[in-house]
Formats: structure tokens, sequence, C-alpha cells
């Protein structure tokens, strides 16, 4: 019996599975000031109902929106900046780049570490690895004294060239280690080995920041789940889709930034690979906003650079750039509160400005008087005013008319109905656009790709953003409310571990790179046993970032053993950049190693106990050109094997699902909605 | 088909992410650090008939702007009708294009079928184009370097290898400067495959019904946004150092009802150095600025430039005539929006002081390494200057580890320049501190296209200026503008300018100063002097912070 917990914005989610399938679910309202509380308590309850108790889960594992927030809200340790001299101000500097060149205002957010707690050290290594100059071991310690007495937490070091030779960064760890044996110290050749010295300090000093509140939720957590019987069960979800232990996770804390993402990402690909889909696109779309990831043969795109705590969410470079290996997702900022507007071109828009939860949307009653996203969809009867969120909350078409009316179709010179529907259609084709934009800058074509749709607004626009992107087929999985913390029960254990290493690519570049490879898998395999891994079931899977000699950014290749390294590469770059290069050598920079546990075995399903008569009754609903008498279907209520024609609309609890004209929709084995079109 | 304002919205939304897209690609697969690293760069989507319809999120206003004019040249010379697919048309004619020979503008026709729908382009700051390295120097654009009229980079799918050896020849850095190139036309393509998608999901024939509403609606917000500005003359004056002769450049900017006239009349005389802006180039800047100002959210595109007005005498500096050498040009033109925005001051809400303006380029040799680097940005009313940022132009600079790796040299400094904001309720952005030296061989020069080191960025409402900028050898200034040899041990030190302050400095919060003089960003001398603010420091040591500094009262 496994356990999955994820914290997200608002509530904490909770999935228990079995070699059965999903035994329970649970959700609790999060608290923010002792996050573990939460996780105690949705766990409790749940068990409560079971013939098992904590001692009977294996495993617990966890994401958690923790480290985000720490940075979005500054809260962290006190740190400093031990700098190679002359270059303290990297942090601040960053690559001087306003990240939009009409809107003066948009910047990023201000250093980690205050130009007071950053400090020049003598010491220099020179771009091939040449030491210049060693550090002064005796001036870093009387410093770290001094810190640790002036009451800084955490020390982030960050010298020139550390990612070819550590030496310095190494030295000087010792030496504050001595003289100062309680500053966490964090190495800028640990947490991020790669050129590029103002992303590689930016991601020390956020990992150190947040490390030891993470540290000592972990401990709360740990000793809150050794109440329950599960003390030493407790993994915690990375932003790369593997798990690691807590104290893995606690070494480079910034690795879990993003592991709720992450998390539905992975569930995604599990529900989608049960039903005979591996390659697709995830589609989550919440309240505000709504996020895309690509799945290629089963398993989400990672990236390595991530921007986190933009002062404008939706603008690349007003953020902090985080060098980790990351799930690969953009986010678009419109979800079903986004407000619909009249831009200054005389033109329907939507989002990022959202009605947010006060006063929401018009049609919740509580003073909204704009128009949302949701506002169209009830307009267009895709939603039912009687039975959102399962019936707790009547919704008010009138207000929601009368908002359309005012700020789109008054303006715009159409009825009510078609300015919903220009909505609905706008917000399907910004997410298509987004989708194509996020495939083609990986080398991807979203035509055509199944979606698998999630969140309360996921299942409503699916239908309309596949037939913009050309895909017939839709899965919507049963629990969809809960994805993240089903998804942290598909992560195997995993580590990641890279080196930067200029090597020009030849015949014998791999034979060169052999022992490179051979020491990031013992490393990644130490820490997998340490896990409790045992030896033959770690596997490695290795890859370099190559690139023309003089291009300034890689590919990621994965590399087989005795692979032709330039037909892989050049196999890479056509597939990503549309032609190859021109006539000039290869070089590798980046050496990577993901080490790895088995996938956990687990039936991720949740069939449901349908007794077949799932019809509702019918209303009417909006499709293209005029309202049509739909047929509506009770989700619950629908056994494996049901199937319905389109139009149809799906009712559950937390969202509802469109099955467009000329498609079909039939419930899979696992209690997914597969819904197929014509192409 | 009808154009409701709905399909027009999602027309222009793909256009913008397609953009996006051919961006990415751009940056990902060049070769130079110029393009790669710093992005200077435009890419942007034309009509048949070489109208631009939309231009990505960053780069520069000088390309971007200067593109959109320039397309038409590019169309007069090879109407739509008669390129073939696979035809991929080149040119850096300075004065058809961004105002100088380093940056190539390649063009792709969109073919779908037989017939051309539109354009994609970009234009990019080539490392080395032959003739002089980057200066100030050469005496006419002849010495500039290698010069290309409109051509066909490839004809047919093929590339034109004659053009292709020919540049390799010329330059010193045909690597880098070849591989641009095959990296504009990827990126050209990238956008070429997604419009013809767009085209077809949204059930378009091509870009001319969709394009005209978007240009129209462009405009409409353009002038909606003007007429809101009171009518009149607003007059302002701004100076660079120029070429040992200060430049004025003085503008009038004339609105009447929802158009403006940009008038540079008065403006300086055409120089004889390296600095002399083409029209395209000034209208580029000046049109920026304004829109920066009136109307940012406005998309800009040929609509949006229709009731904007640039003019300057010809002859004058910024509106040379050929041949005139232009290398340089970016050292007058980026102070060119500062201006606009002092004359505007008067109906603008927020007053800004002047910024650091010019982008200061570097140019090292033998190794063709060119680095970018921003001083500070000025103040507005209610918001200290940004240090060391990117204003008018948004490029990025080269990370030291980059450069360290492809060329020896060393940089033994980038900091913050201590006291360079100038003063002010609210201060100046900080400018920045570089040393450079050479790790190994003998003989190095450099070329460095410094500015604001006689003139320097104004303060406003009684705000001080920004400190100026210095240049210096071992301790002895050297000469901007102009390539000059080092010495093997020599330490080149630029010290980039700060940007102006807004305010009565002695009216800025107290609390403010002390922060200021706690983080090194203001001396405790300066904070007494400029801002009568006595800051003591109570505690000896290396780490001080707040409670390590009081304030003295009566001072």
């Amino acid at each position: 019996m496994r356990a999955g917990v994820d914290i997200g914005g608002t509530f904490t989610d909770l999935c228990i599975a079995g070699p059965d399938g999903i035994v329970a679910i649970g959700k609790a309202l999060g608290t923010p000031a002792a996050p573990a509380d939460s996780v105690e308590t949705v766990l409790r309850d749940a068990l409560e109902d079971q013939p098992f108790d904590g001692g009977d889960l294996t495993r617990v594992v966890h994401a958690t929106t923790l480290v985000t927030n720490a940075l979005i809200e500054r809260k962290g340790a006190k740190i400093a900046l031990l700098a190679t001299a002359g270059f303290r101000d990297v942090i601040e500097l960053a690559r001087e780049r306003r990240p939009d060149i009409y809107r003066l205002d948009v910047w990023r957010p201000d250093p980690l570490v205050p130009r007071h707690l950053r400090f020049d050290v003598p010491e220099r290594t020179l771009a091939d690895g040449t030491v210049e100059l060693e550090v002064d071991v005796e001036d870093v310690a009387a410093l770290a004294a001094e810190l640790a007495e002036r009451g800084v937490e955490a020390v982030a070091i960050c010298f020139l060239h550390s990612f070819t030779n550590p030496a310095n960064e190494r030295a000087a760890r010792d030496a504050v280690r001595r003289a100062a044996p309680d500053l966490r110290v964090a190495l800028s050749s640990d947490i991020a080995p790669e050129i590029r010295e103002y992303e590689r300090t930016q991601t020390t000093a956020a990992s150190v920041f947040v490390q030891d509140r993470v540290v000592r939720y972990l401990d709360d957590l740990e000793a809150r789940l050794s109440a329950l019987g599960a003390g030493d069960r407790l993994r915690v979800m990375l932003s790369n889709g593997g798990v690691a232990t807590a104290r893995d996770a606690a070494d480079r804390p910034i690795r879990m930034l993003e592991s709720g993402p992450a998390a539905g990402a992975l569930a995604a690909a599990r529900f989608a690979a049960f039903n005979g889909f591996r390659d697709l696109m995830s589609f989550d779309m919440g309240g505000t906003t709504a996020k895309l990831c690509l799945i290629e043969d089963g398993r989400p795109l990672v990236t390595h650079e991530f921007e986190a705590a933009r002062t404008d969410r939706f603008t690349r470079g007003s953020g902090l750039p985080i060098k980790t290996p990351t799930i690969d997702m953009i986010e678009i900022g419109v979800g079903g509160g986004s407000l619909a507007h009249v831009d200054t071109l005389g033109l329907l828009a939507c989002g990022p400005q959202s009605a947010g939860a006060d006063p929401g949307p018009a049609c919740y009653g509580g003073g909204g008087t704009r128009p949302t996203v949701t506002d169209a969809d009830l307009v267009l009867g895709y939603l039912d005013a009687g039975f959102f969120l399962g019936g707790e909350m009547a919704l008010d078409v009138e207000a929601a008319r009368t908002a359309i009316k005012t700020h789109i179709a008054d303006p715009l010179g159409l009825s009510v109905e078609e300015a919903a529907w220009g909505i609905h259609r706008l917000v399907n084709e910004d997410m298509a656009s987004a989708a194509r934009v996020h495939a083609a800058e990986r080398g991807h074509d979203a035509t055509g790709l199944p979606l698998f749709a999630f969140g309360g607004a996921g299942p409503v626009h699916a239908f309309g953003v596949g037939a913009a992107l050309g895909t017939t087929t839709v899965i919507v999985p049963a629990a969809a409310g809960v994805m993240s913390s089903v998804g942290v029960l598909a992560a195997p254990l995993a580590t990641d571990g890279v080196r930067s290493k200029l090597e020009p690519v030849d015949e014998s570049t791999l034979e060169r790179a052999e022992p490179l490879f051979a020491e990031l898998e013992a490393q990644g395999a130490e820490i997998l046993s340490s896990s409790g891994l045992a030896d033959e079931d770690i596997t490695h899977e290795r890859s370099i970032d190559m690139r023309y000699v003089g291009q300034g950014f890689e590919v990621t290749v994965p590399i087989a053993p005795g692979e032709d390294l330039r037909a892989a590469f050049e196999a890479a770059y056509v597939r990503a950049h549309g032609r190859t290069g021109p006539d000039v050598p290869i070089e590798a920079i980046s050496w990577r190693v993901l080490s790895r546990g088995p996938d956990p075995d687990l039936r991720l399903v949740a069939a449901p106990a349908g007794d077949g008569d799932a019809r509702k009754g019918t209303r009417d609903v909006w499709f293209e050109d005029g309202y049509r008498e739909t047929p509506i279907f009770d989700r619950y209520r629908m056994a494996v094997g049901t199937q319905v024609e389109g139009p149809a609309i799906v009712e559950e609890r937390e969202s509802t699902t469109v099955v467009g004209p000329g498609a079909t929709a039939r419930v899979a084995e696992d209690g997914s909605l597969i819904i197929e079109g014509d192409a | 088909m009808t154009l409701d304002p709905v399909t027009v919205g999602i027309a222009a939304g793909r256009l913008t992410s397609i953009l996006d897209e051919q961006q990415a690609t751009l940056v990902r697969t060049a070769f130079s650090t110029i393009v790669r690293e710093s992005e200077d760069l435009a890419c942007g989507v034309f009509d048949r008939a070489g109208r631009m319809l939309g231009q990505s999120h960053s780069g520069t206003p000088g390309h971007i702007n200067a593109m959109a004019t320039g397309l038409e040249h590019v169309v007069n010379a090879y109407p739509a009708d008669t390129l073939d697919p696979g035809d991929v048309l080149i040119t850096n004619d300075p004065w058809m294009t961004a105002g100088q020979i380093n940056d190539l503008t390649v063009v792709t026709p969109v073919f779908r079928g037989e017939r051309t729908v539109g354009f994609f382009a970009s234009t990019c700051h080539a490392p080395d184009i032959g003739g002089r390295l980057l200066s100030a120097e050469a005496s006419d654009v002849f010495e500039e370097g290698l010069r290309l009229p409109i051509l066909k980079l490839a004809r047919g799918g093929e590339m034109n290898e004659d053009l292709l050896a020919l540049i390799r020849a010329n330059v010193r850095t045909p690597r880098e400067t070849v591989g641009d190139l095959y990296a504009q036309m990827a990126a050209n393509d990238v956008g070429a495959r997604s419009l013809l998608r767009c085209l077809d999901d949204l059930g378009l024939e091509d870009l001319e019904a969709v394009g005209a509403e978007i240009r129209r609606r462009s405009e409409d917000a353009m002038r909606a946004a003007i007429a809101k500005l009171p009518d009149g003359r607003y007059e302002a004056t701004g100076y660079s150092d120029g070429f040992g002769e200060r430049i004025v450049l003085q503008l009038a900017a004339i609105i009447d009802g929802d158009e403006i006239t940009l008038d540079f009349a008065g403006s300086s005389p055409q120089s004889e150095h390296g600095i002399n802006v083409v029209l395209n180039y000034t209208h580029a800047y000046a049109s920026f600025a304004l829109k920066a100002a009136v109307a940012p959210g406005v998309p800009h595109n040929d609509g949006s430039f229709t009731p904007v007005h640039v003019t300057a005498p010809e002859g004058s500096i910024l509106n040379c005539r050929p041949p005139a050498p232009v290398a340089s040009r970016h050292a007058v033109g980026h102070f060119l929006p500062g201006v606009v925005l002092a004359a505007l001051a008067p109906v603008l809400e927020r007053h800004a002081a002047g910024s650091s303006d010019a982008l200061w380029i570097t140019v090292w040799s033998p190794f063709n390494l060119t680095l970018f680097q921003s001083g500070g940005a000025g103040a507005w009313s209610g918001r200290d200057g940004r240090n060391s940022s990117g204003f008018p132009s948004a490029v990025a600079s080269v990370p030291t580890e980059v450069f360290e790796l492809s060329a020896p040299v060393v940089q033994r400094e980038r900091s913050l320049r201590t006291d360079s904001g100038g003063a002010g309720r609210w201060r100046g952005g900080l400018g920045q501190t570089s040393i450079m030296s050479l790790r190994e061989g003998d003989a190095w020069r450099v070329s460095a296209l410094g500015d604001r080191t006689t003139v320097p960025a104004p303060g406003a409402d009684g705000g001080h200026d920004g400190a100026v900028g210095e240049i210096t050898v071992d301790g002895s200034a050297l000469p901007t503008k102009r390539l000059t040899s080092l010495a093997p041990d020599a330490h080149v030190r630029l010290d980039l300018p700060g940007g102006g302050g807004v305010g009565d400095p002695r009216e800025r919060d107290p609390q403010a100063v002390l922060r200021d003089v706690v983080d090194g960003y203001v001396s405790v001398e300066a904070a007494k002097t400029l801002y009568g603010v006595t800051v003591r420091q109570t505690r000896e040591g290396r780490v001080l912070g707040p409670e390590d500094f009081e304030i003295e009262e009566n001072a």
C-alpha cells in the first residue's frame, strides 16, 4: 500500500493505492503556517476508513509547493554569498537585459542576497580549469566565523569556472565548515555545475536559501508519520519526475521546486500509457492558469532550466533562472476564472487577469460583474447551473449573460451566445497555440497528439483544444481532481548527475568520457542504494548536451553505448531546429546521467462502480453555430465499457467533460473517459 | 469570408506565438555570442507588400523597427510574385535596413502552393563583416567592410555558394558570420511552417485581409493614445560624446490631434566619422520611445507606425547621405529615446531622468570577441533607476565564463560602481566597472565604443546627473570608438556611466539613504554631501548590516 500526498495552492490531496488499484482519495484545506499539519490530517482521515493502518504504508510519497512559495514570498534563511573577488555583483547584474522591450516597468525580482552580504573572495580559476590563484582558506575561515557570529545562517559559494574545476570552492567549503560548523554551505559546483555564472549563482543561492526550511519541514513530517507508524517511509517528489529519500532531497532542495506539477504530468503519462497512448500532451486547466506538458514514449519531457518567482508571471526573463532538471511544462495565463475583455485593438482577449476566488466569475454571485471563461462556459450550456461542484454551489446564468453582454457582446456587436462562443473558442485557440509553440521549441509537432485533460476546467475545454490541434483523442482520467497525488505514486526513485566539460566530438569521445560517466553512475547508484534500492534494480540513462562548435545552446541527446555521436546529434538537431547547421565540428559540453529505480508496480485504476443508467436528462448546449438538445450523463454511474455518442455532456463533482458532435466517449477499464472523434 | 473580431484576435495571437517560435530557433541555433547570448536581433512577419504585421518580443528596437521600414526595399527589388519556393534574400545595406553593415537581414518568402503569402525576416548583428573592426574611424562606408546589396542567399533551395564563399573570404569570423545566416534561415523556416498551419486552421487564403485588420486596429489604437496627449510643440535637446566633437540632438515633438511628428531639425550635421545615423534607424528609435511611453500594449506593426512621422534634415547626423561612415551609429541613435522622453515629459505622467543610453560595445582583437554592456538607467519619479540595465536596447551581456572560454581574455572585475547613480529623491541606476586583461599572447587591441564619457545622463526635477563613464588602460585614458593597441600586461578598465536622479536628493527618505550606504550603492561621503544624511558606522568588521549604521541627527 502506498500513499501519495500533494500540497497544492489551496488543497492538500491524498491518494492511497495498492496492488488492486486506488483504494482511497482525500482532500483537505492546506495549512500554510504548518504545512505538515494538513498532510497528517488528510492521512489520518483516510486511514480511519481503511482496514489497514499507517504501518501498512510501504511508501508515503510527497509533493509540495514549499520551495516555490519560499522563493516567491522570500521566506528563507539569512544567506551570504562568497564570490570570486570582483564578481560579487553578478547575482544582481544578471544579464542586464530588460525582459520586454516596450514595457519599461517589467524587471527581475531583487537579488536573493543583498549587497552587504555578498563578499569578494580572492581566488581565481581560469576557463581551462587552471587555478591561477588558490583560495585563501584562512581568510575564508575568518569571514565564516564572523558571518556565523552576525547571525547569517547559510552561505552560497560560487566561484568562476568551478563547474570545470571545483577545487577552490571545495577548499572554501572546508574552511567554512571548520570555522563555523553550523553554517549551511552550498557549492555551485554541486548544485548546478554548468557554465554561465549568473544562472549558476542564482540556483545555488536559491537552493541554500530554502534549505533550512525544507529540512525542518521534512523532519516535522517524518516525526508525524512516525506517530502514524510510517516513519521511514517518506519519499519526496523532485521536479525531474523522480522521487528521492527525504535526506537526498534536502541535500539539494532546489530540485523540489516544481514537484507538484511534475507529479501531474507523471500521472498523465501513466494513465495514458495504461490506455495505450505513449505520445501525448497533458493539459491541466484550473482557475487561473493552464499547464501543458509534452509526453514522449511514456515520459514527460524534461528541461534543465526553469524560471521561478517571476515579477510578471507570463513574461520570460522576469524571474530567477534555476538550473535544475524539471519536467518541461508551459504555463498559460488562462483558467476558468480568467477575465474576458476587449483589448486596445478592439479585439476579444482573455486573461491573464483573473477574477480569482473573490469576487470570482459573475455567475458565482459573489459580486463579480466582469465576464470570465466560466461564465461563457455556463452560457453555452457546458456547465450546469444546478450541478456545479456536485450541486454545492448554484450558478447564476443571468449574471453571466449580463456580464458578457455588457463587456463583450455589445462592444463587439455580437449576440451574447456568439460572444460566449468567441470566448470559449479563443481560450481553446490560445491553449492550442501554446501547445504548438511548446512542441515546436522542443522539436515536436503537436498536431494530432492525444490530449490528457484534467483540472477543473480541463475536461470542459479539451475537446475544443483538441479540435484546434487536429486531435481526435481526448483522455479524461477518473480522480482528475487529485491527479498530482496520484502522480507521485507513479514516480520511480531517481537522481540526476551532471558535469560540464568541453570535449570535441569524434570517434573516441565516448571512450574518453567513460570514466566521467562511470563516476556519475557510481554517485547515482550510491544515493539510490542508500535509499534502499537493490543494485540490480538500478538503471542509468546517459545523455550528452552537444552543439556545433561556436553555438551557445545545446541539444540534449540520449546516448546508448557505441552510439555514433555525430549522427545522433544531427538527427536530434534536425528534429529540434528543422535543418542541419553548417559544416563545422561538433562539441559536447554537459554530460548527464539519470539513475533510476523501476517504475512502482501499482495499478493506478479507479474503476467506477457504475450501474449503467447514467443518463440524467438533456439540456441545450451550444456547438459551433447553435444550441442543440444534448444528453447529460452522470460519470459516477457510467460502468466500464459504457459508450455515449456526442454531442454529450458528462458531469462529475470536480469537472464536466464536453463530448462534441461526431465524437464517441467510452469508459475505459481504469475509469478513464476516452473520447475519440473523426479526424 | 467575414473577419469577425474573434477570428482577427485569434490570428493576431497566433502570429505572436509564431514569432516567438522563430526567435527561439534563431537564438538556439546561432553561433555568435552577439546573437545567442546577447540577443542583438529582431524577428518579424510581413505581408506580400512587405508591411510588418508583427514582431518578436525581445531584441532591439533599432533592428526591429528598421527592418519594418526596410522590407519595403526588399519587396521593391524582388516583388513577391517574382520569387520561387526555396529562395532566400539577404542584404546589409545600411540605408535600406538597420544602419550599419554588421547587421545582416535575411528574408524568406512563405509559399502556399505557388503563391507567396508573406515573408519572415530577421536582422542579426554579425560579429564581423570585414573592413575595419567595428569603430568610428572609417571615413566612408566602403572602408567599413563588405556591403551586400539585396541578393539571393539561396535559390530554389540551393545555397548561393558563390556568395557564401565571398562572405567567408572577407570576414574574420567566417564560422560565426555564416553560421548565423544558417540560423536565420532555419528560424524563418520555422516561422513559415507554423504560419501555413495557422492559415489552414483558420481557413485563411493569405495574410492580406487579416493583416489589414490588425494594421487598421493597431493604427486606431495608436491614434487614440496620441489623441489623449494635449496638442502642442514640445522641445528637448540631447547630447552625446560624438567623435571628438559633441553631437547635438535637437527635437521638436509636434502633437496634432491623433498624429505626432518627431522633427530633428537643428541636430548636428553629418560627421566625417562613423557615428552617422540613417533615417531608418532614427525612425526606429524615435518611434520606439514614443510607443514605450504612450502605448506599450499596442502591437508594433506597420499600422502603429502610420500616425508617427519622424523627420530629420538630409545631410544631418540623423539622416546621413551615402557613402557616410555609419558603423557606430548606435552611439548616436541610442540617445534618441531619451530625447523623445525628455521632450514629452510635460505630457507624461511620470518624469524620467536621463539614462546611460548608448550600449557600450567593445570589440577585442585579434579574438573577434564582441561584448555588450549597459550602464545605469535613469530614475523615474517614484522609482530608483535600475542598475546596469539595457535601455533603450534590451540586449544582454555575455557571461564571463562564456567569453573566457572562447578567447584568452580574463575579466578581473564586473561590479557596480559606487556613487555613479545620479543623486535624487529617486536615485539614478548605478553603472558598472569591468577590468579586462590578457591571459596569453603578446598583441591585443580593443575598439571601445563607449559614450557618455563627457556628457552625463541628465537628472530631472532637481535630481543630479549620473556619473560619466571612463575608459582607462593602467590609469591612462583610452580613446573611444577607435582601435587601440594594448600591451600584453595591460589592464583595461571600463567604468560605465550611471543614470540621472529625479527630485532633490535632500528630499530622499533618510532610511533609503542609509540602506544605500549599507549596500555600498552610495558612499558615506556622498550621503553626507549630496543627500545631507550623516551615516555613522557603529561597529568595525567585515560583515556589516543595517544594524551597524545609524543616522546622526542634527548633523
